[in-house]
């Protein structure tokens, strides 16, 4: 394959190349947020683990799985969020649920054995939420995903049931 | 995008709803008649006219006493045809309602499965009025279907899904509690064949097939209307207490074709355990293969994903299997996943353990090891396929110099060769376990001496090669276990090729094994299966090989060319 250099060659005016109204622009800019927080005490940062930003509604951040009130997941290990998922980050194992463990009957007879997300690969697209036919996955509004290694950012069924209020 | 998938399904069922009658269009036929009939020409004059139906446009010819919907599927059209009761397996019921088809000249809708054809017929398939009665049964068949699409095993291949997207209304005006069976909704009628009795739509398919496929007459229908319930019909006779009317059936399903139960069933209702919550279907890939687990040669569908297997699926073969197939060669594909399958080359050394080593290790000790040898015996097990039997025949004479004998061993019980094979039921099993008995007689390979083989009262010392080398892909011997226990003399070293099992090896002498050539099983490998029926079936591989095993066709290439590098220089 060959492959060509183009030389593009600009000609600035006099009056771009005397970088003098951009330079004071920018310290007119400096000068007024300088002042708003210097004497009016206005801030534009925030001390972050103390305190959090708030953040919409509608923010899409790490995923959970609802469960009803006998703390049986509401996840029927369908695999259509593994299906639409478009990172392919979502891996399920299904089997069945003991008859014994199962007192909401019929609608609960298959069970995630394992259920792993890898919020590396994930991008927040939030259509595993949207395919869900038991309102199962959903995502929270928790967006501290920071790990120390790769595995620990591979969420397994345990951290996914976690207990949310209020979505994060 | 969703419309072109919709044409792909839609394809893919026109080719399996077609292809699986054996109600072939008859041009074909006539035409060998022809050439059978071509002296006496005064016959075909006087043949009767010919029998002509009109479906869609389609002008079909069709035999006295065939339904429309065969007329049908002789001209290659039966999938515009709904069905769910109509299998061409099985006898016709009519129950289920949606075949209904607009026939000219007639007041009222018929349906196609059991209205025979009659010359001059002109039916529609596709008119308004034919689409509304399919909504309206649709309509019916979902007041009481639960919406478990999610958990239902059968979504993705389920008939009732795809009819309702063609057909269903869409929305229902049921606006009642939906009917549930407590005591049936995960019943196990055996321990392969699980109920879920809400999803059922009474098309009594099943029952149908128990009564004349496997002829055990084991499922009934009981009640009427909503509480109609499919059940087990062999309850244990308890002559204590006759009045007592809630028996349990102590037995369940008994018949060794209970897989093909949740092959016909169209929707979710009877699913088989081996598979149930394995896979969703539409993540599988599909082969056609061979079944090697007895020596009838079932033709079928290999489902897998990532080179694992999940099921296997009986295909369509008139002359074979038809639909069918039997349990055990549905859950043999369990041998190919085995973890303790040996899947790398192994070598015992001086302190007789075997040891894993290289692939030139072995295959150079094989070579120098058949190149001294002054009597070589090859040991084929029945399951090898007849290219991998030719390649042994053409390619060990020159790679020894010695004299060098091939033949067969079968290894199922008291099955020595084909004329012992015999059915062992009504159906479809054979009593011969392996795959290619018929075909290695075909090739002239001789059986295995009878004083090779142990529990023989044949004591006569004729074992007298020196190297033996035992073939198989993991059928063979199966029964007794025979490859590994073969009387050989003590200082004859036995190399073994193929698929072999750990727990195999522990009761084997291990003295005598020199090595352990990893090969390949059915699915994995190409080739050419004659049955017992002497029908030749040649497939081509599913998966890709496990670990380290090579086809044997490339071993050889790869000890001949040795050979040669090493005469050049």
């Amino acid at each position: 394959m060959v492959t060509k250099t183009l030389n593009v060659s600009r000609k600035h005016e006099i009056k771009e190349k005397f970088y003098l109204i951009a330079v004071l622009q920018g310290m007119w800019i400096t000068l007024k947020y300088f002042c708003r927080g210097f004497f009016l005490w206005k801030s534009y940062t925030i001390n972050y683990p103390e305190e959090k930003r708030n953040y919409s509604q509608r923010f899409r951040g790490m995923h959970f799985i609802s469960y009803d009130e006998n703390k049986i997941e509401n996840c029927t290990a369908c695999y259509l969020c593994q299906t639409v998922c478009p990172a392919e980050c979502i891996t399920i194992i299904a089997e069945e649920r003991d008859p014994l463990k199962n007192p909401s009957g019929v609608w609960k007879e298959k069970k995630p054995k394992s259920f792993d997300i890898d919020a590396l690969r994930c991008c927040f697209c939030g259509m595993c939420e949207e395919s869900c036919p038991k309102d199962a996955i959903k995502l929270s509004r928790n967006y501290e995903l920071a790990t120390r290694t790769r595995e620990q950012a591979i969420y397994n069924l345990d951290h996914l049931k976690r207990e949310v209020k209020g979505r994060g | 995008m969703s419309f072109n998938n919709q044409n792909i399904v839609v394809n893919k069922r026109r080719m399996y709803i077609n292809y699986c009658s054996d109600k072939k269009p008859l041009e074909n036929l006539e035409d060998q008649e022809n050439l059978e009939n071509q002296e006496n020409q005064e016959n075909q004059k006087n043949r009767p006219l010919k029998n002509k139906i009109n479906i869609d446009g389609k002008e079909i010819e069709f035999l006295p006493g065939d339904t429309i919907m065969q007329a049908a599927e002789r001209g290659g059209i039966a999938h515009k045809i709904p069905r769910y009761c109509y299998h061409p397996g099985l006898p016709i019921a009519g129950s289920c309602r949606m075949c209904n088809v607009e026939i000219e000249k007639a007041s009222k809708l018929m349906t196609a499965c059991s209205t025979p054809a009659s010359n001059g017929m002109v039916v529609h398939t596709n008119t308004s009025k034919v689409q509304k009665a399919c909504t309206g049964v649709m309509e019916f068949l979902l007041t009481n279907h639960p919406l478990d699409c999610p958990v239902c095993d059968q979504a993705g291949e389920c008939e009732l899904q795809e009819y309702n997207y063609e057909y269903g209304p869409g929305t229902s005006r049921f606006s009642e509690t939906k009917r549930v069976f407590t005591n049936a909704t995960t019943k196990r009628l055996s321990d392969k064949i699980t109920l879920n009795m809400n999803r059922c739509i009474n098309c009594e398919r099943c029952i149908r097939f128990e009564e004349t496929i496997t002829k055990s007459y084991e499922l009934v229908m009981l009640n009427r209307s909503w509480e109609k319930e499919l059940t087990l019909s062999n309850y244990e006779s308890d002559e204590n207490d006759k009045d007592d009317e809630d028996k349990m059936p102590t037995k369940g399903l008994t018949s060794s074709y209970q897989g093909c139960l949740a092959d016909i069933c169209p929707v979710g209702a009877l699913t088989f355990n081996d598979f149930r919550f394995q896979k969703r279907v539409w993540f599988l890939n599909r082969q056609p293969s061979i079944c090697d687990a007895c020596s009838k040669g079932c033709n079928i569908e290999v489902h897998f994903e990532n080179d694992i297997i999940y099921r296997y699926t009986p295909i369509f073969n008139e002359k074979v299997n038809r639909h069918w197939m039997c349990d055990r060669g549905r859950i043999s594909y369990h041998d190919v996943e085995d973890s303790g399958r040996i899947t790398m080359p192994f070598m015992n050394t001086i302190d007789s353990h075997l040891h894993s080593v290289e692939w030139m290790t072995v295959l150079s000790y094989l070579k120098s090891t058949l190149a001294i040898a002054k009597k070589v015996l090859i040991i084929l097990g029945t399951d090898s396929t007849c290219e991998e039997a030719k390649l042994f025949i053409n390619r060990i004479p020159s790679l020894s110099k010695g004299e060098v004998k091939v033949c067969f061993y079968n290894g199922t019980g008291d099955v020595s060769s084909s004329k012992d094979d015999e059915k062992i039921d009504y159906l479809l099993q054979m009593k011969d376990q392996t795959a290619n008995t018929k075909g290695l007689e075909l090739l002239g390979i001789p059986p295995l001496e009878t004083s090779y083989v142990p529990d023989s009262t044949d004591n006569t010392d004729s074992t007298d090669s020196d190297v033996v080398i035992y073939f198989r892909s993991g059928r063979a011997g199966v029964g007794g276990r025979g490859g590994l226990e073969l009387k050989l003399k003590s200082s004859a070293s036995l190399f073994l090729w193929g698929v072999f099992y750990k727990k195999e090896l522990d009761k084997a002498a291990l003295k005598q094994i020199v090595a352990i050539i990893p090969g390949l099983m059915t699915v994995e490998k190409s080739g050419t299966f004659i049955n017992c029926d002497s029908l030749s079936q040649s497939f081509t591989s599913a998966i890709t090989h496990k670990g380290a095993a090579l086809p044997a066709d490339v071993i050889f290439q790869i000890m001949i060319l040795e050979n040669r590098s090493a005469i050049r220089s």
